[in-house]
């Protein structure tokens, strides 16, 4: 283990309740003096904080994975002045190839709270970006870190992890992509300006529909709402006056004594609309659309129980897809893992020794055939030439790497000599050659 | 018989493509569309020089039969599908139209009979313009006519609220209406070219427009059909599922009569076209 030390050591929503996750944040302007300091804490010599509103996590590479894991705690709870006990009840710490696979789950969102949230990628490579410009992330992390983007983006594009809508608003995004192929020369009309509604409208507007109006019971609640999203406030009173003009209608007010809208204004309304179809979400409990709606020609209606149900499923789909990204990233921690131990001194002598000694013996057993008959003595004496020549070449070069097993990280030694002789399938790496740059590839937000 | 073994190959191909559709939009998974062009370019290939065959022993445009007819308006039909998908991805609309283009093919393979000599007063110009005219807006109101089955699918779906699950990838409603509606257009612009060119034919061969051949009778049906609905579709705002009712009953007239005049042997169309 000793020589590639990579630790994970933070909490995240899984261990910690977010009084906890808020305490041990890492502000902007904290992240870089702590950046600073934490590469020269003991065992420590390269360092990534991650930090999240779901998670904050120290990735650190050194000589020392045991030590790291001491002082990382400790440089937590001083950094951010907390109890050290209950952060040590959070942490959790990953060593080692655990600590790899950790990092490529958090980057391929199958660590997030909804599995497949696409912005955890965004974040990762931000942060990793301030490390870099600092510094502090050194050759190990930054290949760590540029595979985990690889890692997550392969996940994204080989599965369907991120496919699938697991929010009320993205359900209602999803079932209205059933109706309409293009949103932006669509109205949406919400009535009931609450929480639900604003999220729900929000994401509609997001896919790119054209207005929105919003219609509350309290109108100064609707211009609120309204003035908020770039929508347009109409008086509750006058609903059906508009209604001709939704094409989607989100209902998130309680009905109250009546149906907020009865089958009667619906069929008026989709008759001055000459019968364009019209998508209809019944947020409230109990439903507040009269359920006759749904029979009309062209109107869609759905409750709160369809976009559950499209959310639970979506849901076990991302989960089936969650195995199939578990199988990439271990394949990836393997790869990444083999690469890592490349970087070990010791192997990398042997490897050498084994070779030149397979090209002596080679050599060896070819000229003694085309010398003819020689004696034991004779022959005996070659054996020993040949064998010095071998030894006295490599002498120096292998002295020098030996020299560099101290220190961890130096990995340039090894990587050359791998090259120089040409060891292993991945020795010269074009990739690691232009390492960093960081947040290279943006094509997510 | 080179030509009618290369024709039910092509049926073949097209089977192969329905089921590589069929698997395409109710997995959930990104099919191999590379896999499914080759289905259908092998095909529409070998059906193409099936025709190119025929038309070389028979030395004219081979539309003068049965078998060459329903051969032929397959062929468009596909080569239709082919340019439409590449174009707009509707990979979808191949689950109506390449059943559709496997029975004409296979009907096709099944009812070519020998070739039979052109009557001299049908051998002119007229002969590939006319039938040109006619296939093509044949072909493009079976597109049309595809798009308007798929839509009262989607649209079942959305009502039953199975939003969900298979058939996942069916197009919008919105998508498939504009398709229907376009290929209405287009398909009545060529219909209309096909029934003037038709009439100066008629005229020139026989020296009379109006034959009251009974093919000319239903297309002219058709045609009625066609404009009413789209004038229904643009003032009174028909759409949806009644405008798709109407665009499936159009086609289906379409065929029968191709189909029937033609079994029946009816008029001068009776041979074929």
């Amino acid at each position: 283990m000793e020589g590639h030390g990579i630790v994970v050591i933070g909490l995240s929503h899984h261990t910690a309740p977010i009084a906890l996750r808020e305490q041990v944040a890492f502000a902007n302007g904290v992240i870089e003096p702590a950046l600073r300091e934490l590469v020269t804490l003991p065992g420590v010599q390269e360092g990534v904080i991650v930090s999240t509103c779901n998670r904050v996590e120290v990735v650190a590479y050194g000589g020392d994975a045991a030590a790291a894991s001491d002082a990382i705690p400790e440089f937590l709870g001083r950094v951010h002045g907390c109890g050290t006990r209950e952060l040590r009840q959070a942490l959790y710490v990953h060593e080692g190839r655990e600590a790899v696979r950790h990092l490529f789950r958090v980057a391929a969102s199958l660590d997030s709270m909804v599995v497949g949230e696409p912005q955890i990628l965004g974040q990762l490579k931000d942060q990793y970006a301030v490390a870099a410009s600092l510094g502090t992330s050194g050759r190990v992390l930054h290949r760590c870190f540029h595979k985990s983007f690889s890692v997550a983006k392969r996940v994204r594009s080989e599965t369907g992890i991120a496919e699938k809508a697991v929010s009320v608003g993205s359900a209602a995004v999803e079932l209205a992509g059933g109706i309409f192929e293009r949103f932006a020369d669509k109205t949406a009309l919400l009535v009931g300006a609450g929480t639900m509604g604003e999220v729900t409208a929000r994401q509609l507007l997001a896919r790119g529909t054209g207005s929105l109006l919003v219609a509350n019971r309290t109108y100064a609640r609707a211009l609120d709402v309204a003035r908020e999203l770039g929508g347009l406030p109409v008086p509750f009173e006058r609903l059906a006056r508009y209604l001709p003009l939704a094409d989607l209608v989100i209902g998130a007010a309680a009905a109250g004594p009546d149906f907020l809208l009865r089958r009667g204004q619906v069929e008026d309304a989709m008759r001055e609309r000459r019968h364009r179809p019209m998508f209809i979400i019944d947020l409230a409990v109990p439903r507040a659309i009269e359920p006759a709606v749904q029979e009309l020609d062209g109107v869609y209606v759905y409750d709160i129980d369809d976009l559950d149900g499209v959310i639970a499923e979506n849901q076990g789909a991302r989960a089936t897809e969650a195995l199939r990204a578990e199988a990439i990233v271990d394949a990836e921690v393997d790869a990444f893992w083999r690469w890592l131990e490349g970087l070990d001194v010791v192997p990398t002598i042997v490897a050498i020794r084994d070779k030149v000694e397979a090209i002596r013996q080679r050599e060896l057993a070819r000229h003694l055939a085309a010398l003819g008959p020689v004696d034991a003595r004779q022959r005996e004496a070659i054996e020993r030439l040949t064998r010095a020549i071998v030894n006295k070449i490599l002498h120096a070069p292998l002295t020098a790497l030996r020299g560099h097993q101290a220190a961890p990280g130096e990995s340039f030694y090894v990587e050359a000599a791998r090259a120089l002789f040409q060891l292993g399938e991945d020795a010269p790496d074009a990739a690691l050659a232009a390492v960093p740059v960081p947040g290279d590839d943006d094509e997510d937000a | 018989m080179m030509e009618i073994l290369l024709l039910r190959c092509a049926a073949g191909l097209y089977l192969a493509a329905t089921a590589a559709v069929l698997t395409a939009i109710t997995s959930q998974r990104e099919f191999p569309t590379r896999l499914l062009g080759w289905l259908l370019g092998g095909g529409l290939f070998l059906h193409v020089v099936s025709i190119v065959l025929r038309g070389a022993q028979v030395a004219h445009l081979p539309v003068a039969t049965q078998g060459e007819a329903l051969s032929m308006l397959a062929a468009v039909l596909v080569a239709l599908f082919l340019v439409l998908q590449r174009r707009t991805g509707l990979l979808a609309l191949g689950a109506v139209v390449m059943p559709l283009a496997f029975g004409l093919t296979l009907a096709a393979s099944v009812l070519k009979g020998g070739a039979e000599p052109l009557p001299p007063v049908l051998r002119s110009l007229w002969l590939p313009v006319h039938v040109a005219f006619a296939f093509l807006g044949d072909a493009v109101f079976g597109i049309a006519c595809s798009a308007s089955v798929l839509y009262l699918v989607q649209e079942r779906r959305l009502k039953a609220h199975r939003g969900r699950g298979v058939l996942r990838r069916l197009p919008s409603l919105e998508t498939l209406d504009r398709l229907s509606h376009t290929c209405l257009q287009w398909g009545l612009v060529l219909l209309t070219v096909a029934i003037v060119t038709g009439i100066v034919w008629a005229h020139e061969a026989w020296g009379q427009a109006w034959t009251g051949d009974p093919k000319v009778v239903f297309t002219l049906l058709v045609w009625g059909l066609y404009v009413v609905l789209l004038q229904g579709r643009m003032t009174a705002g028909w759409r949806g599922r009644w405008a798709a009712q109407l665009t499936i009953a159009g086609f289906t007239v379409l065929v029968a009569s191709l189909v029937s005049v033609n079994l029946l042997g009816l008029g001068i169309h009776g041979r074929g076209y």
